[in-house]
């Protein structure tokens, strides 16, 4: 035991030595989460122009409707309106300084009043399929509240809505989540990096390869550390995701640590292979925090998974981040107890186990082999 | 001295040999990660599940669910009908069902999730989906909305996923290469042969930054090769395609070599430039043009170079905004040229000072 403290010891006083490594979970991901925050988490309203031309009232009330359709994502309106003249607001629109112009006719308050076929251009950029889509389904949700507004007929089908708490989560904090677990993957791998390339550059692998006593006392300690600092990663991010979202585990920190943990060992597991090969060193630890930034874009790091598993790929099934995701924005964004708790406990302890299993053996037999 | 820089240039590339396997990730983790992103990226069509039930008005929502979508795109919906009752699990997070307990006929939508933005894609396609019914009640009194997209046809959201990854490309291309070649210098002692050699330090740094920069240009050009084999798209132009590529690699060049250089490690290097590759992404435009987004994230947005590069490849893959495409590449060049003189400055703080402290 004294050996592992000495050991231990020695590899704490490495973060010294390299501080930008050692918050290499933190700096990343904190920058990702403003430009997340900075792109969705502001007014995610569609920039239009409206261009009116009626010569009746109907015009100014569709103008009103605008402002007071409000969408869930964020609670603002769909529409951010911007009053122009038509030559002003095609100008505008082709340069994309606004996303789509309505053209409101003159004789519109006439034609609805004779019930005679009122009709609105609607010029938007399709460039992206999903945002036409947008702008195709939010002009139903516009003129469904202007026909409620000007009394028309009742509709054949009234729409209501059921949801099962009363509160929504916005988009940033569910992919604050996806961060976080980021973080820790990240802070843990640039921690094993950063514990094991001195090493590399120094030639003590072959010191280690030499050694009389098992190496379990070489692993040990940088893993414990390397697991650590990949949960002081994950919660210093959490802190700011308090601070700035106002979301925090609360009494489920260190159920949300238990999962963070897990994926860390697994991350450290691989990065522990290529971090004792020298031959191929920076390439793979390119690869391993590469693969980590892919695996939270497939695996669930924007979006929930367990409503949309069957479009996650395969490939990212084989990353726990994707089994750990829902559960952690259970635990932080809802403050529930996952229902697949049981489940994901045992399918990332597997994946820990064989990650670290293969890392140390693989690791082991290859120091042992050539230092 | 054009034979000794072709010699130094040649020196580079000889380096390549040595480094292969991080040539290699850099060149093509872009790429793979656009291919993996490609299939998990939103699609406008949704399952939506209906309760089945023997009301005529299902059968009814059902048919108009059918016909809500774009005339020249995709159906926005895909409506499962399933076996379901008030109390039952929600399956996938979503369910619409038809009640006419209170007499009057609604259509529910009961949700199993609060995420808002899932909220707001199932309720805007039911709600247009219910409105086709009321416009088709209320015959000639309903008003038309007439649609005039910008583009004869939607396109795909990977083409412009796509397009503004490429930027991104050429920058991890020529940036980690970069940091990871500098740092090295520093770490094996290598650097000592640069800072005693008889040339001008002014040619060491050119060929340097040239070599990565054409890394950051075959990095483009691969994951451009991607784009074309997924969705058959090509740049108007392959010479402003080639200026643009040529612009973000030497800016990626220059980034790289600047953190190596002023960090003389190769992890802390590659952790900063890895940053600020993805923070020049995320905030130039990867997922829409900035100026579709507004407020504050455009602000900040024209501060990246990845913005000026994703609007100038805007305009050559969709053959629109050519009027814009001159100054989004003027305002590139004035990024690298800002990076160029950023780097010489480092050089010469940091290698010039160095050596005459050292000697």
């Amino acid at each position: 035991m004294k050996r592992f403290w000495i050991l231990f010891r020695t590899e704490l006083l490495a973060w010294r030595r390299d501080p930008i490594t050692a918050l290499g979970g933190i700096i990343p991901p904190s920058l990702i989460l403003i430009a997340f925050s900075l792109l969705f988490g502001g007014r995610l309203s569609f920039n239009i122009a409206v261009v009116n031309h009626d010569a009746g009232h109907y015009g100014d009330i569709l103008r009103d409707t605008f402002n007071e359709v409000i969408s869930p994502l964020n609670d603002v309106p769909y529409y951010s309106v911007l009053d122009m003249a038509e030559s002003e607001a095609l100008a505008a629109y082709q340069s994309h300084e606004v996303d789509g112009v309505w053209v409101i006719p003159a004789d519109f308050s006439a034609r609805i009043e004779s019930a005679d076929n009122p009709k609105i251009t609607m010029y938007f950029s399709n460039y992206i399929d999903d945002r036409a889509k947008n702008h195709r389904i939010y002009s139903s949700e516009i003129l469904w509240a202007f026909y409620e507004r000007i009394g028309m007929p009742e509709p054949p089908l009234g729409v209501e809505e059921e949801y099962p708490l009363p509160v929504m989560i916005d988009w940033v904090p569910i992919i604050a989540v996806g961060i976080a677990l980021l973080s820790a993957s990240l802070g843990s791998i640039f921690n094993m990096y950063a514990l094991t390339y001195k090493e590399q550059i120094s030639g003590v692998t072959l010191e280690f390869g030499l050694a009389p006593r098992s190496l379990f006392w070489v692993w040990t300690p940088k893993i414990l550390l390397a697991t650590i600092f990949g949960l002081i990663s994950s919660t210093a991010f959490l802190v700011v995701v308090k601070l700035w979202l106002g979301f925090w585990p609360g009494r489920f920190l260190i159920a949300a640590w238990v999962l963070l943990g897990l994926v860390c060992l697994f991350w450290i597991g691989l990065a522990v292979v290529i971090g004792m090969h020298s031959r191929n060193y920076m390439a793979g630890a390119l690869a391993v925090v590469l693969g980590a930034i892919i695996i939270f874009f497939i695996g669930g790091g924007m979006g929930l998974v367990r409503f949309h598993s069957e479009e996650v790929l395969k490939i990212a099934w084989l990353f726990p981040n994707t089994h750990a995701i829902d559960p952690l924005r259970d635990l932080i964004l809802f403050h529930t107890w996952p229902i697949d708790w049981s489940r994901t406990l045992l399918t990332l302890i597997s994946f820990a186990a064989l990650s670290l299993t293969i890392g140390i053996s693989m690791s082991s037999r290859g120091v042992r082999r050539s230092g | 001295m054009m034979r000794r820089f072709l010699l130094l240039l040649l020196n580079e590339v000889k380096l390549l040999s040595t480094t292969l396997p991080i040539h290699f990730i850099a060149l093509f983790q872009p790429a793979l990660m656009f291919s993996l992103m490609a299939f998990v990226l939103i699609s406008p069509t949704f399952d939506i599940n209906v309760a089945r039930s023997g009301i005529p008005e299902q059968k009814y929502l059902v048919t108009m669910m059918e016909q809500v979508g774009s005339p020249v795109g995709d159906a926005y919906m895909r409506p499962i009908q399933v076996e379901w009752e008030q109390g039952d699990p929600i399956p996938r997070g979503q369910i619409v069902w038809i009640d006419t307990s209170s007499g009057k006929t609604t259509v529910t939508q009961t949700f199993g999730l609060i995420d808002s933005n899932m909220v707001k894609n199932f309720r805007n396609r039911l709600t247009s989906a219910a409105l086709l019914l009321w416009q088709k009640s209320l015959g000639s009194a309903a008003i038309e909305v007439e649609q005039v997209p910008q583009l004869p046809r939607d396109v795909s959201y990977r083409v412009y996923f796509g397009l503004a990854m490429i930027p991104l490309a050429a920058f991890i291309g020529a940036s980690f290469v970069g940091a990871f070649l500098t740092a090295q210098e520093f770490e094996f002692k290598t650097i000592t042969e640069y800072q005693l050699a008889p040339v001008s330090w002014g040619m060491i740094l050119s060929t340097r930054l040239l070599r990565l920069c054409i890394t950051g240009i075959i990095s483009g050009i691969i994951l451009g090769l991607f784009l074309y084999l997924f969705d058959r798209a090509l740049p108007s132009s392959l010479l402003f395609a080639l200026l643009v590529l040529f612009a973000m690699g030497l800016i990626g060049a220059c980034v790289g070599t600047g953190m190596a250089l002023l960090l003389r490690s190769t992890l802390p290097a590659f952790v900063t430039t890895l940053t600020s590759a993805f923070f020049f992404w995320i905030m130039g435009g990867a997922f829409g043009l900035p100026a579709g987004f507004g407020g504050a994230y455009e602000a900040v947005s024209r501060w990246m170079p990845n913005t000026y590069a994703v609007k100038t490849l805007y305009s050559l893959y969709y053959g629109v905004g050519e009027v814009e495409l001159g100054s989004a590449l003027v305002n590139l060049f004035i990024f690298a040229s800002i990076g160029c003189l950023g780097v010489m400055l480092i050089y010469i703080r940091v290698m010039l000072r160095r050596g005459e402290g050292e000697q």
